[in-house]
């Protein structure tokens, strides 16, 4: 907060405007220059989320949406939800156990990504810093809908692949029907989109590390793996956690990446996550306040994960 | 031995990124697409596919739309962000760590959970349906990056070029016209690109908003080429390709400079 209070200091020095009712214009204009955004913000964004939440509370259906009346339902909403068996044995599951298996992927593998960057010549790791951008730049329509057309069951490429591999029985193999293998693909597509991220970060850290540590682990005859287990992840903690916990926010709320594969948009019930089922529940079915109750459910679940993230942060920052 | 293992490395890591994309274009490319060609090297190359979408297809009705979509939450979130991260860097006020805290918790907050109250509420405004009523949801999931990223670029202004503007007898504004501005424009052009990129994407709103296929923005005008029973695929990665390339570029340019400015924000605080 340095340069702050240097700035006070800098603008209590530089001439005040005149009058004696200077001292109002300047206490006022910070909240000016933030009025815009914080409206915005405010209106858009934390509003709704108040609005989601008493949402919650009624029976929201078309009538209501058509004559504005309200009715409330106290917590008939969560009663039913909480009461619903496909939460605890579909939704539920589906979503952490899929955010689970794709933060662990897409931070292991952007780690194995850096450390391989760190050892390129300066001119390879240029192009292959460049071939990451672009993977990261995917849009996640686009690649979805890539992903989805390398595996169409039959003809798709991988698919075709892994049959002359013998891994699968191209003419009947459909990834998108059973529950495993359609998580399988999101999870390929999440990784994918999602390991340039970590990879980068990562990177930036090794940086960081002084080489004569390394040197001197290898001195000490430290392999790899120990010079990874010893050296580079404790100096690296910090990182770590951030970029953990970055990922686990983001696959958590994946929407977009589920809803377009084949059978996500709630067609096969048996891959819906908390993210679609809300989605589905209140556009499809028109049943806007039990859709808010799942919809409360997964922002607590993220709540949760956020002050981890912020107590990691600024924990990082007093040091 | 070792530098085998990291040729297969790089390959690897090579061949796992950039397949996705190849296989977009590839397609794109291949005349016999919608024939059920599936090959990763094309025996007909033609531009056809790219022809039929902007054409017939009504593609280019919804890039013109992500295109003012996109633009107006640009414009709009580069002047309010930049009011709001000189607010946060240059004064100090009560409540200004619960504003920075604030904006970083609003990012986490899933649009799943936004998407139902803003239906209502933009039902009720009469915006469903309309270009402006997007512009100004995008506007409102872009602004929290912006202002934490510009709030670096702010802050790595030197204080004396401030001081030198107001010694030579210069307004606030005239400072913020004359001095900030100019510097800041880099990180400017770096969250405006991001801004872009948001809008760009977006899907859910788009998709729940938009019922008038003349309307749609491309994210939601690709969803037209699927028929009920054969998806045109050519034609789904032509309209992709156009979609996705512009970002890339956006992209890989932006990086470098954003990263600067995120790195200088983590140092001066």
């Amino acid at each position: 907060m340095t340069v702050a209070e240097r700035t006070e200091a800098g603008r209590a020095a530089a001439p005040p405007a005149p009058g004696p009712r200077s001292r109002g214009p300047r206490t006022a204009r910070p909240w000016l220059l933030l009025a815009p955004a914080l409206l915005v913000m405010g209106g858009l964004l934390l509003y709704p989320l108040f609005r989601v939440l008493v949402l919650s509370l009624q029976d929201f259906g078309l009538r209501e949406l058509v004559s504005g009346r309200t009715a409330w339902v106290g917590l008939d909403n969560y009663v039913e939800l909480l009461g619903n068996a496909d939460l605890w044995t579909t939704v539920l599951p589906n979503t952490v156990v899929f955010a689970v298996v794709a933060v662990a992927a897409t931070v292991v593998f952007g780690t194995l990504v850096a450390l391989l960057l760190a050892r390129l010549t300066p001119v390879v790791r240029g192009v292959v810093t460049t071939a990451i951008m672009v993977a990261w730049a995917m849009p996640a329509v686009t690649g979805t809908y890539v992903w989805v057309f390398a595996f169409t069951p039959g003809d798709g490429v991988v698919v075709q692949a892994l049959g002359a591999l013998g891994l699968v029985d191209a003419a009947t193999a459909n990834p998108f029907a059973g529950r495993l293998s359609f998580f399988a693909v999101a999870a390929l597509n999440v990784v994918h989109h999602g390991f340039p991220f970590v990879a980068l970060t990562v990177l930036a850290g090794l940086m960081t590390i002084p080489r004569e540590l390394t040197e001197a682990a290898i001195v000490d005859g430290a392999g790899a793996w120990r010079r990874f287990r010893s050296v580079t992840f404790p100096m690296l903690r910090p990182v770590f956690a951030v970029v953990t916990v970055l990922s686990t926010i983001w696959d958590f709320k994946v929407f977009t990446q589920i809803y377009l594969m084949p059978g996500g948009d709630g067609v096969n019930r048996g891959v819906l996550t908390l993210g679609t089922w809300s989605y589905v529940e209140s556009f499809a079915q028109n049943r806007y306040g039990l859709g808010a109750a799942i919809a409360v459910l997964l922002t607590a679940l993220l709540l949760v994960v956020t002050v981890v993230y912020l107590r990691l942060l600024f924990r990082e920052e007093e040091l | 031995m070792r530098a085998a293992g990291k040729w297969l490395g790089v390959a690897g890591v090579l061949l796992f990124t950039l397949f996705p994309v190849y296989l977009m274009v590839v397609t794109a490319l291949n005349g016999e697409a919608n024939a059920g060609s599936r090959t990763l090297w094309p025996t007909e190359w033609t531009l056809q596919n790219f022809a039929y979408v902007v054409g017939d297809g009504g593609f280019g009705r919804y890039l013109a739309n992500s295109l003012v979509v996109a633009l107006g939450t640009v414009l709009a979130g580069a002047a309010l962000a930049l009011l709001a991260a000189v607010a946060v860097s240059r004064f100090r006020f009560r409540f200004r760590t619960s504003v920075l805290v604030m904006v970083l918790i609003i990012q986490m907050v899933p649009v799943e959970a936004l998407v139902i109250p803003l239906f209502i509420q933009a039902r009720t405004l009469q915006m469903l349906d309309t270009l402006a009523g997007l512009t100004v949801v995008y506007l409102a999931f872009s602004l929290p990056f912006a202002i934490w990223t510009l709030r670096g670029f702010v802050a790595a202004v030197p204080v004396e070029l401030e001081e030198a503007a107001y010694l030579d007898g210069a307004s606030w504004g005239r400072m913020f016209r004359s001095v900030l501005l100019p510097l800041v424009a880099p990180g400017l052009v770096a969250t405006s690109v991001f801004s872009f990129i948001v809008a760009w994407n977006e899907f859910i709103f788009a998709l729940t908003f938009m019922s008038d296929d003349q309307n749609y923005t491309v994210a939601v005008g690709l969803r037209r080429f699927f028929g009920q029973h054969a998806t045109d695929w050519g034609a789904v990665m032509a309209a992709s390709t156009l979609i996705t390339i512009p970002v890339m570029v956006f992209f890989v340019i932006a990086q470098k400079r954003l990263t600067d400015g995120l790195v200088a924000g983590a140092v001066k605080g």
